[in-house]
């Protein structure tokens, strides 16, 4: 097993580099950048703007700015926001605690409803409960998470609510943290929470559902039945486990999400994550922002296809890397 | 001997109230202003995270709204009537538009307790705003102006030549010394060190101004606090200190509905709105909704027109839009009425150039030279320049080719995507085919001063006075983008004078004697004639000035809209909470 990570690892970093240069290219391929865009402004000169391109290096050739990036990351250091004149790294961990946080709860809430539910709709296929769910599952994946945040902010607005938005109530915002609080971030999490998860659920509530039929009709199930097992053995030791083995591939793909999927509805409800931040970085050609935004994308993508292959592994008793 | 350490006692307090320089606000009773009560908090909105609290580090609307309340200049303008009075400075004289001497305020103090003197000024404008590297400075505007010191409270800006809407300038807001030397070239650093004061993680203790409000927090990508400044140097006018607010709060709320939400929960005190945006409003004001929706005519804000390119990469088309007379048949396809009744919900005017139909420098006779909507007289306009009609309709150039250009306008402005439909459509009528291209409306300005473009949907700022906007309207100027062959070559050189047309002389020619003249009348003729000409030929299509809408919960008073970052009109130290 620990040959196995090292490999892993290993095997990472050749990826990264390529992703790297990936990165770079796209970046330096697009017209225009923030230099550029600041000269709209009739009070910056272009003399103002060489100063500032020689001061990062965006005078040399593209392959010096490329390794000067790349040595800055094996430093630590993402280099400069433009926008902002302070260093990325510090930027973005500004905003990473609430990312993370929203995340891993959404992921979370996500898994626990949605594997029930999938297991719930494959049992009773045609129940009346089981098309209501499916329906609401097909709305989920047919609607765009930011129009399901104007209609909840609209459905609160109609209903007298005030969470319209954001985390906190203003009042709140600053405040130490205090069981009103707690409970103000309650009132507002809930609409995050179903505008960024209801894709991801009914996504795996299909899955789930598809998978758990599947396996059902397989002939080791009937031959469980046949030898007498109690019907709940058969469902959660037999089919179950074996359905949820695709799932948890799947999750591997969900943390690189993080960043990226929930830029609009972050936007739509004023979120505090990096989602927004990402979205004026781009607009505003703050290079060194994004390629760090797009780095840390890939890396999430990779740590989080090896900590599936890891679960995997533990669940599922046939598979073992040596 | 103790009555005389008493007689210098009460001496040195007549003296010192004497030096004590508060400014009194004038009534404002037109504005519907009151004598408000001292507490309470209001939260608004910004529509990005703030990039910086330095004022001068960054083009930023963010910090230009949070700056109004931070910080003061030395001229201000009157709430009512736009005319500047004294904020900073208390009294100037203006010598041959050429000399301007102030005289600062005594008394004013700096948020952390440091007196204000005659040294931050002098600091603030040679050490920031003429410093060509401050991403957020001015240096054009202040090449060759010396800067003098002349006594504590006495400063002396001598001017190379004449600039009679240089005072305009003396609203920038002033910045301390004693926190800002070290990131100067006076403090031994490269001009561009400048740029990283006061980054948005900076302790708030460290920005300091003189006022009304001073920053206490800032939550990344979610608020930023300011609390009041208890030494503020302006009363209302029944001598209670100014700001009644004990706080403010901005929220940072990037879409503009989320905005809307957000007030409707009641969570923002007040925001501004658009005309798509007002009918909504009202009718819940109507319906007994807690808030009022306020509209005023505004000096400020950005009216948008139709740009043609005179230099298209096209030469045929490039031949058309440099005609007047095209430009003429086609204004008259330009149904104003309507978008101001369908785009802007009636909540908009005629607008002329560079300057509100409110200012005192407006020319009124612009809506008439302007014309009516009138398609009959478009197309035969159009027919009078031998654009034939082919039998698609659509009009053909000399070359055969269709009469098609490519309009490009900013696709996430609703108000902007409207009206271009509008005129596609008008303009199909009389046989003149646009395309629409839709682009990001941030990026409008940028496009225009390329060259790839062909008409473009474009908003420019009005100013209270128009010599603040020669760089657009003057022939050759930097954002004189329709007619790029008449820029200079170089960024210092003259511009192209064998590009000019006749009457775009002829403008260049009256900016140039309103540059160098004093006279307030004989300015005013001038400029007159300026609108009279851009109008005649049609230089630009103006469209329509929106009106200023605001809306504000009914448990504040004294609400007075405002755009937010237009340094030197700031109502809100007189806003309170019932």
């Amino acid at each position: 097993m620990g040959s196995y990570l090292l490999r892993r690892i290993l095997v990472a970093i050749p990826t990264l580099l390529l992703i790297s240069v990936l990165v770079f290219a796209v970046i330096q391929l697009q017209p225009g950048g923030f230099l550029e865009n600041l000269l709209e402004d009739p009070r910056v000169s272009r003399e103002t703007i060489e100063n500032i391109r020689r001061q990062y290096l965006l005078d040399q050739p593209v392959w010096v700015q490329y390794l000067h990036w790349l040595g800055g990351i094996v430093r630590g250091d993402f280099g400069y926001s433009f926008l902002n004149s302070r260093p990325v790294s510090e930027l973005i961990w500004e905003r990473m605690g609430w990312t993370v946080f929203l995340a891993a709860l959404t992921i979370l809430v996500t898994w626990v409803i949605a594997i029930p539910l999938g297991i719930y709709t494959a049992l009773n296929r045609y129940g009346p409960t089981s098309t209501a769910l499916n329906f609401v599952g097909y709305f989920g994946l047919a609607t765009p998470d930011f129009l399901v945040a104007l209609l909840l902010i609209f459905l609160v607005l109609q209903s007298g609510g005030t969470a319209v938005g954001g985390l906190f109530s203003p009042q709140y915002i600053d405040a130490p943290w205090s069981w009103a609080r707690f409970q103000d971030m309650l009132a507002h999490l809930w609409i995050p929470l179903i505008v960024i998860g209801l894709d991801g659920t009914a996504t795996i509530m299909r899955q789930m559902r598809a998978n758990l039929l599947d396996v059902l009709s397989q002939d080791y199930i009937r031959t469980a039945r046949a030898k007498g097992l109690a019907e709940r053995v058969v469902l959660w030791k037999h089919a179950v486990r074996n359905a949820i083995n695709p799932l948890i591939s799947l999750a591997g793909l969900q943390l690189p999400t993080l960043i990226s999927s929930t830029i609009i509805a972050s936007i739509v409800l004023s979120l505090p994550t990096i989602g927004p931040f990402l979205y004026d970085s781009l607009l505003n050609k703050d290079q060194y922002v994004v390629m760090a935004l797009l780095m840390l994308s890939a890396v999430l993508l990779m740590v989080g296809n090896l900590l599936a292959d890891l679960l995997l592994a533990w669940v599922d008793p046939r598979i073992r890397y040596e | 001997m103790k009555r005389r350490f008493w007689l210098i006692a009460v001496v040195l307090l007549i003296s010192g109230l004497g030096f004590a320089q508060p400014k009194v606000l004038p009534a404002y009773t037109s504005l519907g202003v009151t004598t408000g009560k001292a507490g309470g908090s209001l939260t608004l909105s910004l529509a990005s995270a703030p990039q910086t609290f330095f004022y001068y580090g960054a083009i930023d609307s963010a910090i230009q709204n949070l700056a109004n309340q931070m910080f003061d200049g030395l001229i201000e303008y009157n709430l009512a009537n736009y005319q500047i009075e004294p904020a900073l400075a208390t009294r100037w004289t203006i010598t041959d538009s050429r000399v301007y001497t102030f005289d600062l305020r005594r008394d004013v103090r700096w948020h952390d307790g440091r007196p204000f003197t005659a040294d931050d000024v002098v600091f603030t404008y040679t050490q920031i705003v003429a410093n060509p590297e401050a991403r957020g400075g001015d240096a054009a505007n202040f090449e060759g102006v010396k800067i003098e010191k002349l006594g504590d409270f006495r400063v002396r800006f001598t001017l190379p030549k004449p600039a009679p809407a240089f005072i305009h300038y003396m609203r920038l807001p002033i910045m301390p010394k004693h926190k800002l030397l070290p990131f100067s070239q006076e403090g031994g650093k490269p001009r561009a060190e400048i740029n990283s004061a006061w980054p948005t993680n900076v302790n708030p203790e460290e920005v300091v101004g003189t006022g009304p409000f001073r920053l206490r927090s800032y939550t990344a990508g979610q608020q930023v606090t300011l609390v009041k400044n208890p030494n503020y140097w302006k009363r209302d006018a029944a001598g209670n200190p100014l700001p009644y607010l004990e706080q403010l709060q901005y929220l940072i709320i990037t879409d503009s509905q989320a905005r809307v939400a957000q007030f409707l929960a009641g969570n923002i005190g007040q925001i501004n709105i658009t005309g798509a945006e007002f009918p909504d409003l009202k009718r819940r004001e109507t319906q007994g909704a807690p808030f009022r929706v306020v509209q005023f005519r505004a000096l400020f804000g950005s009216p948008p027109h139709i740009g043609f390119n005179y230099n298209a990469k096209n030469a045929e088309l490039a031949n058309l839009f440099k005609n007047s007379d095209f430009r003429r048949a086609l204004q008259f396809a330009v149904n104003r009425e309507r978008i101001i009744e369908d785009v802007y919900n009636g909540l908009a005017e005629r607008a002329s150039y560079g300057v509100a139909p409110l200012s005192e420098w407006y020319y009124p006779e612009v809506a008439r030279l302007q014309g009516r909507f009138d398609l009959n007289a478009a197309n035969a306009a159009l027919d009078r320049l031998g654009l034939r009609r082919g039998p698609d309709g659509i009009r053909r150039l000399p070359s055969g080719r269709p009469l098609e250009f490519t309009l490009t306008y900013g696709s996430n402005s609703a108000v902007f995507t409207a009206i271009a439909t509008i005129l596609q459509s008008d303009f199909q009528r009389v046989g003149v085919k646009v395309n629409l291209q839709g682009i990001l409306a941030a990026n409008l300005l940028g496009t225009g001063r390329g060259a790839d473009w062909e008409a473009i949907l474009l908003a420019l700022g009005d100013q209270p006075d128009p010599e603040l906007r020669t760089p657009i309207w003057k022939p050759g100027g930097a954002l004189y983008y329709w007619h790029q062959a008449t820029q200079p070559t170089t960024p210092t050189g003259q511009p192209q004078f064998n590009n000019f047309l006749p009457w775009e002389r002829e403008i260049y020619d009256l900016w140039e004697r309103a540059a160098s003249t004093t006279n307030f009348t004989q300015r005013k003729a001038l400029y007159d004639r300026w609108q009279a000409i851009a109008a005649r030929e049609a230089q630009v299509i103006m469209i329509a000035k929106e009106y200023a809408v605001g809306a504000v919960s009914n448990r504040y008073g004294n609400y007075i809209y405002s755009l937010g970052v237009i340094p030197g009109f700031n109502p809100v130290p007189l806003m309170f909470q019932r």
